[in-house]
């Protein structure tokens, strides 16, 4: 049975008319299963463990970026596939990044199946699917104990499994989310004055590294916080997800 | 990549770059091509192509496939293909190529091993 989780925020009324929108398209494409609705009494993986107690055979997150991590933090045990119906444009770049545009062609993507097993990274004991960020300044970052790295400039510091728009990559470079790598992107600014500012990128390819940060948060998939020092590690093709065509990698 | 038909070619795919704001401390081994404009400190080794860009400071020892070298380099050069040297490069050390160009401009203080003559030197003793 198909499982299709509501995010908490999608019970304001004026969501009602796109939910029933999207489950008019379920119906016609049969596909309809059981709809949980997720709130402030109702916890994620509690929900995810009786869905898949109950036999489940697809979990579909409908909601943003937050709803994801949520979800994949719960079913990263199972080999249940994971599908997405993104809700409102912003914090939603997971969806994209999976080919999954819009609320159609997210149907469309359901009924199509098309399944494939990614990579997660693991920091500390929070699963992420996207990226992680962090501040660059009063960070230290220490990679599998070989090496360290140390910025001059202002900026930040990525972490991405999967990439989303967050960035711009300097040409020749693509990041692919199944090759048990995460890579460790440094954006910095230069300005020393307002004519000659100049953004400059490192990009490091790693499996683990450590990040010591005593003032700023590290923040998973645009949406969870978590502190510092955090380890972050790659844990490799332990998810099933459904993918559009027009996925990024 | 640096081979004899598209040899002083930039970098197609790379997996590395440490950027012109960033210091690398430690032995830094990869597998891809590596392109280097900011400081690294201590060794770097790789099974893939070499680019360091001039305003790259490296204090090490450096491996590679083939490399290109247009910034400043205290330590051995070791490279089992092609290396380039360009005008704006200050090595200060020993180099050891198979092959080598290096351009008018260049400073380089230290000693140089062709790989490829030395197999010739030895095949000549043994006959």
């Amino acid at each position: 049975m198909n499982i299709f989780i509501y995010d908490s925020f999608l019970n304001q009324k004026k969501y009602d008319r796109l939910l029933a929108r999207i489950e008019t398209r379920i119906t016609d494409l049969g596909l309809n299963g059981k709809i949980s609705r997720l709130g402030p009494t109702k916890n994620v993986s509690e929900t995810i463990d009786n869905e898949l107690r109950r036999g489940a055979k697809t979990i579909i997150a409908v909601g943003n970026n937050k709803t994801i991590n949520q979800i994949i933090n719960s079913l990263v045990s199972s080999r249940i596939p994971l599908g997405i119906i993104p809700i409102g444009q912003d914090n939603n770049d997971i969806a994209k990044s999976l080919g999954i545009e819009s609320i159609e062609t997210a149907c469309d993507i359901l009924s199509a199946r098309l399944l494939t097993k990614i990579d997660l990274g693991l920091a500390n004991k929070t699963y992420f699917l996207s990226n992680i960020s962090i501040n660059n300044k009063g960070s230290v970052i220490d990679i599998n104990k070989n090496y360290t790295i140390e910025t001059t400039e202002k900026g930040l510091i990525y972490i991405f499994n999967l990439i989303g728009e967050q960035i711009k990559l300097l040409p020749g470079i693509k990041f692919i989310p199944n090759d048990g790598f995460l890579e460790l992107v440094i954006n910095t600014y230069c300005n020393k004055n307002f004519f000659t500012k100049q953004d400059h990128q490192s990009i490091f390819k790693i499996k683990k590294v450590t990040i010591h940060n005593l003032k700023n948060q590290l923040i998973l998939d645009g949406s969870v916080s978590i502190s510092a020092p955090a380890e972050i590690t790659i844990v490799k093709k332990c998810l099933n997800v459904i993918v559009g065509k027009n996925r990024n990698f | 990549m640096f081979n004899k038909q598209n040899q002083g070619e930039v970098f197609n795919e790379f997996e590395t770059v440490i950027g012109p704001s960033v210091k690398v401390k430690g032995d830094f081994n990869g597998q891809g091509n590596i392109i280097v404009e900011g400081v690294v400190d201590g060794n770097l080794k790789t099974n893939g192509n070499l680019e360091v860009g001039k305003t790259a400071k490296i204090t090490a020892n450096i491996e590679a496939k083939e490399a290109k070298i247009g910034g400043h380099v205290s330590g051995n050069v070791k490279i089992k293909g092609f290396l380039e040297v360009t005008a704006t490069a200050k090595i200060f050390g020993d180099i050891e190529a198979s092959s080598l160009s290096i351009e008018r401009g260049a400073i380089f203080n230290g000693k140089c091993v062709m790989t490829t003559g030395v197999e010739e030197v030895k095949k000549i003793k043994v006959a």
